[in-house]
């Protein structure tokens, strides 16, 4: 069993998080990897929230020999968080590829700047697909602290489009609040 | 000095390394579209640029025209290639390419829309004088059905006029059945295609399935690159390909190649394409089955007995270049063989075998090429077809190159998912295979029932 490391269980997991598999397991050789999908990370389509990292399980068998120790706690240090989590925002994410714009036609002014409130089906920019405008809703309560592309450039799907600092629904002036 | 800066690569797997390979060769530069399980592909990781199209399902992902045109308008490429299966068989791609100002690796619109109908191109190949296979036109109902397969004689062949990978094609040994399997054909041929026109053809019962690769560039040039023999199928799916073929005579190799030069010339075809026929082996005869307006799988068979690169010369000829050598100049040398190792279990039914690859290693050496994409710690997803390599060799005659194949297969280390090279290594010790005495039906009714 040389022949999985970190690397590829990081992997694995990241397929697994991605896809609609809740729940994995999986043996090979000495290695018994056992991955579950809490509930609420199931991805809903209209509220982009973030990733959360999935409960693993990493058993070892005890004749294990040769095989490269895979400690448990690793494996969860490991565990692919998004930059955005670390700093307690959340993604407003590309549900498609296409053309980033920030405002609803050239020269009218951007339908959300930074520091500016957003309620859930507030629309935040238009991604067009030949001549296909989607417009993509905040799906999240809070203020916009990042815009994270471009105007007029391509976003890729689920690109990370805006970090929004969530906030609950008595603390919205619906003022900015730069 | 190719029309082509940035290549757009529009697939995935092996024959996105294939065409990114062709590129860097050419100085191109490459971007990728990859769904979100092809991110950390192998393919990912050599393309100059990778952009996320959509999510895992290629009807979101590899299947979006739109969303292909915009990523390749939006990266800066001048061309997109689609490889094989997803867009490559649909004008639509090639349209939009047209109307965007992207040149499409391909052939024309209208060459696809043209012979991807059967009906439409058995008519233009008849027109040519080149045999088609005894048959009917579009047949209505049942009644008409029955007529037609009474004329042509049983057992019959039901296909579907839109048809492909062998969906809404049936065989019918009695007139008893007919009913019935026409119905299915019909069922199956509207749920597969959107359309349940059928047609009838004689069924030829030891047939050999024979291919002739040409290219035709916009200046009016076109050449053959002799055959292949794709006769070892399961369920309408090829296994084994290999050039020359043991069951082609010279006099017959020269009456297939020059029909398939007629029918790409009376088309007015340009790029790479395949015209497939069918040998029946008991009456010497071959007949037109249809054309593939695409780059196949089994191209490097014939790159290997001509030394000829196929793929490079898509991208020359959608430039606007002419093909780089003439006719004269293709000569076929020595043999090659090429096995598609699946992830399927072949005890069971052939079930496809996702997962990790624990250990990957691939043979090597003189004779010995290996078209793949995957690596020791890969995921084979779920989503897309089982294809993990196509291992090819060449040796100077067909005795040679099955006794390399067995060795490379030998030498073949696989961990992780289950995959058919045991099955392949059975069929290179087998006296019938190794004979070349084999049909198109032998796998599934001899070789699979001892097997």
């Amino acid at each position: 069993m040389g022949f999985f490391d970190q690397d590829d269980i990081i992997q694995i997991l990241k397929i697994v998080g991605e896809s609609k598999i809740d729940e994995l397991h999986l043996e090979m050789g000495d290695l018994k990897l056992i991955t579950k999908k809490t509930s609420a990370a199931k991805i809903e389509e209209r509220e982009p929230i973030p990733e959360r990292p999935s409960e693993v399980a990493v058993q070892q068998e005890a004749e294990t020999q040769e095989a490269t120790p895979v400690p448990t706690a690793k494996i969860e240090e490991m565990q692919p968080v998004s930059e955005a989590e670390g700093e307690g925002l959340t993604p407003i994410k590309a549900s498609l590829l296409g053309t980033f714009y920030r405002a609803p036609k050239p020269g009218a002014p951007p339908f959300v700047e930074e520091g500016q409130a957003v309620t859930e089906d507030d629309t935040v920019c238009i991604i067009e697909v030949m001549k296909l405008f989607n417009t993509t809703k905040a799906g999240v309560r809070g203020y916009i602290r990042k815009i994270c592309a471009e105007d007029g450039q391509l976003v890729e799907f689920n690109q990370i489009l805006f970090l929004v600092e969530e906030a609950a629904d008595e603390e919205m002036s619906g003022e900015e609040r730069v | 000095m190719s029309g082509i800066s940035k290549v757009f690569v529009a697939n995935r797997g092996e024959i996105a390394v294939r065409i990114m390979t062709a590129c860097r060769e050419m100085g191109i530069e490459t971007v990728l579209g990859v769904s979100e399980a092809d991110r950390d592909s192998f393919a990912a990781r050599m393309a100059d640029r990778v952009v996320c199209i959509g999510p895992a399902q290629p009807l979101q992902s590899y299947l979006r025209v739109e969303t292909i045109i915009t990523a390749a308008l939006g990266t800066g490429a001048d061309a997109i290639h689609p490889g094989y299966g997803f867009l490559a068989e649909q004008p639509e791609l090639g349209e939009a390419c047209a109307n965007s100002g992207l040149i499409f690796i391909g052939p024309k619109p209208e060459n696809i829309r043209k012979m991807g109908d059967k009906l439409v191109a058995r008519e233009i190949v008849k027109e040519l004088g080149v045999p088609v296979i005894p048959g009917s036109e579009l047949v209505h109902d049942f009644e008409e059905a029955l007529l037609m397969a009474e004329k042509v004689g049983f057992p019959v062949l039901l296909k579907a006029a839109a048809g492909g990978g062998g969906k809404g094609m049936k065989m019918v040994k009695r007139p008893d059945d007919l009913k019935t399997l026409f119905e299915e054909a019909s069922a199956e041929a509207r749920a597969a295609f959107g359309d349940d026109r059928i047609y009838i053809e004689h069924l030829i019962s030891n047939a050999r399935h024979i291919e002739v690769q040409i290219l035709a560039d916009r200046f009016g040039n076109i050449v053959h690159l002799f055959e292949r023999d794709c006769s070892l199928q399961r369920r309408y799916q090829k296994m084994i390909e290999e050039a020359p073929s043991p069951a082609v005579s010279d006099d017959m190799r020269e009456k297939i190649c020059k029909a398939a030069v007629g029918i790409a010339d009376h088309v007015k075809y340009e790029n790479a394409g395949t015209i497939e026929t069918v040998l029946d082996q008991d009456q010497g005869q071959f007949y037109f089955l249809e054309m593939n307006t695409r780059i196949q799988v089994e191209h490097p068979v014939t790159e290997m007995i001509t030394g000829k690169d196929l793929v490079k010369e898509q991208i020359r000829i959608a430039g606007g270049e002419p093909i780089s050598f003439a006719q004269e100049a293709i000569a076929m040398k020595g043999h090659a063989i090429e096995c598609r190792i699946n992830a399927e279990l072949p005890e069971a039914d052939f079930r496809p075998s996702p997962g990790g690859i624990t250990d990957w290693r691939p043979p090597e050496g003189n004779g010995i090429r290996v078209d793949s994409h995957c690596y020791s710690g890969y995921f084979v997803p779920p989503y897309y077809d089982s294809l993990l390599a196509k291992l090819i060799v060449k040796g100077d005659d067909r005795f040679q190159a099955t006794e390399r194949m067995g060795s490379a297969l030998a030498q073949f280390t696989v961990t992780g998912v289950d995959t058919t090279i045991p099955f392949y290594q059975s069929l290179m010790k087998n006296p019938d295979y190794l004979k070349g005495k084999i049909n198109t039906r032998w796998v599934e009714e001899v070789f699979l029932k001892e097997y």
